[in-house]
This record gives structure tokens, sequence and C-alpha cells, in this order.
């Protein structure tokens, strides 16, 4: 009896929640114009993408500076707003942020809740080899040992794509690391920059590695926003258009993740729909 | 937004919902048990009048009540590797290390908290009772075993049941090195879907049902071995 009285009052309240941020709203745009202002979310510590800089205290990155160019592009002040990895999507469903550049890549199941603007970035989930193993593509890891670290999305991806080797999965990255330069591993894989930042190191340390070219999965990523607003997402998309004609968005990839960074990554997407692959 | 519970069916998020329920019971579980066992042990272990013996046990129980639980389960998965040689930790960073850990630091942490309650639980029987019992030819060991420790479980159902609740709810913080309990799954379907409402809103439902199922399990424990007094 007590028992089911609590049920149907966390159940209420839980609906109530629901309810609240259900409230329907015209398109997005209209607001941003009226109050000038665009609150723009991003991840809040994730290198190189949003995070606090350790001198200046305040928050930096590339998505830190699509916001900017994003909230300049539509002629409103910015309001950057940092969110943790579980708040992203509840803060937009809420409102409380307009838009977010968090390094969102497009999944069909995700386009269901939120919409996507063109891609401003993708990111690669590559594999490593030992500089001197003579593995030269994806096709020559059949039956070798692939390490990934536990739980992550290169683990899943890999399994999927690289059907001809043995997927291992280790605790963390550096475990991987470490099983692939002892030998226990013949390839290790994982988001680009995390083994970009491996490779640098092993050169240092005299037993080189590298990064096969041919990616497993590529990561289309664009601003997201709530569901139906295509004024909004129009309006983005056009500052995108027009960031990637002037050579804005070129230069920010150049300071964060190409030649002005520890990565050294050449751009090779275009500005384009999430969706054509 | 729409509350839309046919993902769930769709997919295979509620498979991996009813992985993660069923991890976060064995977790849960194994723990209690661990728990319950340490606590027995350090209890009996302070009963032994040697003073540098109980000094050591305060400091176990001291660590593990006072240092977050995150920490201890960070410090058991991170550092203890850590102490081994590269070859060994390789070998254990493969299999599936996590669940191991995690079900030996709560452990730890809770028998802590259970030492003490057991302990107040024996400060509630009357000396005489033990001195009624030596008198009678008992050993002490006999004694803790056959009067007092059967007494002092029975008047410990209350606060034990307490710290049951909080274990449970603290399985979700093994999701910090990677097992993949319910909170863990909770939050991967989350991240694929971007449907954070249902998916939390499910989780809520189940940590709160898994709960209500344990203070029943506690009341039914009460009631069926009632304390032999009440103070």
């Amino acid at each position: 009896m007590k028992a089911r009285n609590w049920m149907s009052c966390t159940a209420a309240l839980l609906l109530g929640t629901v309810g609240l941020a259900g409230t329907a709203h015209a398109d997005r745009l209209a607001t941003i114009k009226e109050k000038n202002r665009l609150v723009c979310g991003t991840q809040n510590a994730s290198v190189p993408y949003a995070y606090q800089d350790a001198t200046t205290r305040t928050f930096v990155g590339y998505d830190v500076e699509i916001c900017k160019a994003l909230a300049k592009g539509l002629g409103v002040e910015l309001e950057h707003k940092p969110l943790s990895t579980e708040a992203r999507i509840p803060e937009l469903k809420m409102g409380r942020v307009d838009v977010v550049a968090g390094a969102m890549a497009y999944l069909p199941e995700r386009a269901q809740q939120v919409d996507y603007s063109l891609q401003y970035l993708q990111g690669n989930i590559k594999v490593l080899v030992k500089d001197d193993s003579g593995i030269q593509s994806l096709a020559d890891l059949n039956g070798k040992r692939v390490c990934a670290s536990k739980g992550s999305s290169s683990a899943a991806i890999a399994e999927r794509v690289l059907t001809g080797s043995r997927v291992m999965t280790f605790q963390d990255v550096a475990s991987c690391n470490l099983g692939l330069q002892s030998g226990k591993v013949e390839g290790f894989t994982a988001g680009e920059l995390v083994l970009k930042r491996f490779e640098n190191e092993s050169a240092q340390s005299g037993s080189p590695t590298r990064l096969l070219p041919e990616a497993t999965y590529v990561e289309r990523i664009g601003v997201v926003t709530d569901k139906g607003n295509p004024e909004l997402i129009e309006a983005i998309n056009g500052v995108l258009r027009k960031m990637d004609e002037s050579g804005e968005l070129d230069a920010i990839y150049k300071q964060w993740l190409g030649e002005d960074s520890v990565y050294k990554l050449k751009r090779t997407f275009k500005v384009e729909p999430v969706t054509t692959s | 937004m729409d509350f839309d519970w046919g993902f769930l069916v769709s997919g295979n998020y509620a498979q991996k919902l009813a992985e993660g329920v069923l991890t976060t019971i064995q977790l849960f579980g194994l723990s209690w048990l661990g728990g319950f066992f340490i606590a027995l042990l350090i209890v009996g272990l302070r009963a032994i009048p040697f003073k540098p013996l109980d000094r050591v046990m305060r400091l176990v129980v001291e660590y593990h009540r006072n240092v977050p639980t995150v920490v201890q389960i960070m410090v058991w998965y991170f550092g203890m590797p850590q102490l081994l040689p590269d070859s060994l930790r390789l070998w254990i960073n493969q299999g599936q290390s996590e669940f191991l850990f995690a079900v030996v630091a709560l452990s730890l942490n809770v028998s802590a908290y259970f030492s003490e309650d057991i302990r107040s639980g024996l400060r509630a029987i009357p000396a005489t009772q033990i001195e009624a019992g030596r008198a009678i030819g008992l050993s002490a060991t006999s004694v803790m075993r056959y009067v007092t420790l059967p007494q002092a479980l029975r008047i410990s159902v209350p606060p034990l049941l307490n710290r049951s609740l909080i274990l449970f709810k603290d399985t979700s913080l093994a999701m910090v090195i990677g097992v993949t309990e319910l909170t863990y799954q909770v939050k991967a379907i989350e991240n694929l879907t971007f449907r954070s409402f249902e998916v939390f809103a499910v989780s809520t439902l189940i940590y709160l049902g898994c709960s209500l199922l344990i203070m029943g399990l506690g009341a039914w424990f009460g009631k069926r071995f009632p304390p032999a007094f009440k103070g």
C-alpha cells in the first residue's frame, strides 16, 4: 500500500517534469533574435573541443570558436554555456540552451531527438600499428590482434569493421598502448586525436608507431538544435557555409587541430549534410 | 517532446538494460555477502582484548568510512595493478578485472559500516550475560558465537538494512571504472539515442523497485527474527 503510493508519486513527478519540457514553442530563431542573444552549449572538459584553459581560466577550444562564430554570424551576442555530457540533451530539450556545438556525431537514432546542421567537423576512428610491422592497410590486420579501450565506440566499430581481426578490449587507452609496445597486440584502435598523441610520443621514445591512413569509421559532427527548428538550422547552415568560404573555418581548424596544434591534422572534410556518406 | 517508450523494445536497448540490472544485482549481492563476512571478522578481532590489534582494525574502519567510496573504487582499480609487474598487469587488464575490483572495494567499504552497526548491537547486550556465559564454562569465543552475536545481529537489523540500501545505490559508482551495471548502461543508451528523460525515468523506477524489494526483505527478516528483548 505504502509502496504503491510512493510509486505513483514518483511517476507523477517524472511525468510533470516531462510535461514542462514538452511545452511547444515557435521557431527558436525568432526568440534568439528577439533576445539578441545566442545561448550556445559545448562540452566542459573535452580537449581540444571545449575546456578550461589553465592559465586564463576561460573556456577555449574548437567548439567554443564555433559558438563565437555562430553568434557573430547571426548578429547577436553570445552566451557560452559549458555542459556536462549528461546535461547536453536535457538542457536543449528544456530550452535552456539554443544550440549545442558539442562534438556530437550524427547517428540516425540521435536524429530522432534533435536536428543536425551541416557538418562542421569530422572525427576519424583509426588504427595505430608499429612502424616496422609492415602493416599498410586495414586488410593487413586480418588474423591480427587489435586492441580497443573497453566499452568505447571504437571497440564496437572495430568488431563490425575489422571482422577478420581479433578485437581485444583493455581497460583504457594507456593499457592498449602498452600492449602495442610490448607486442601483445598488433593494432590499437581509437579516435584519431588520441592515437596521434601516442604516435608523437612513440617517435620520441625510440619505438615509432604509425597511423593507418584508412579510417574504420568517420564521425560526422554537426551543430545540434531541438527538434522542429528548420529556420534556426537554416540560419546556422548559412553561417557555416560563409565561414567555410571566408576561410574562417580553416583558421579555427588550423589552430585547434591542424598545423598550430599538437595534432597536426589536415582538414579533409567539406561543409555538407551529416547524412550523406 | 513526446514521452515514448517504444524505442526500448526496438533495438537491443531493453536487453542492455536487463544486462545492467543483472550486473547491478550481482555486484550488490556479492559485495553484501563479502561485506557482511568481513564485518563479522572485524567485530571478532576487535573483541580480542589486545590494544594494538584493535587500533589497526579501527584504522581500517576509519579509512573506509572517511574516504569517498568512489575514490576507494578507483584506488583499487587503478592503484593496485600499478604495484604489480608489467606482464601481470597486462594480463589483469585483459580480463574483466573491473567487476572484481568493484566487489572488493564495495565489500571493504560496507564492511566498515556493518561492523560498527553490529558492534552497536553488541553493546546493547547486558554484560551480565557474558559473565553468566563464562560462569557456566563457555569460552570467550563460544559466548560470542552462541550468546551475544545472535542477539546483537537481531538488534542491528534496522541499521544494517539502512546500510544495505546505501550499498545498493553505491553500486552505481562502479560505473567510473567501466563496470557495465545499470547506470553505465543507462548512460550508454542515453548517449546513443539522446532520449535522456525516458532512460533516466526508467532507471529511477528500476532503482526504486529494487530498493523497495530490499526494504521488504529487511522488514520480513526483522519480523521473523525479532530481538530477544526490547530496551
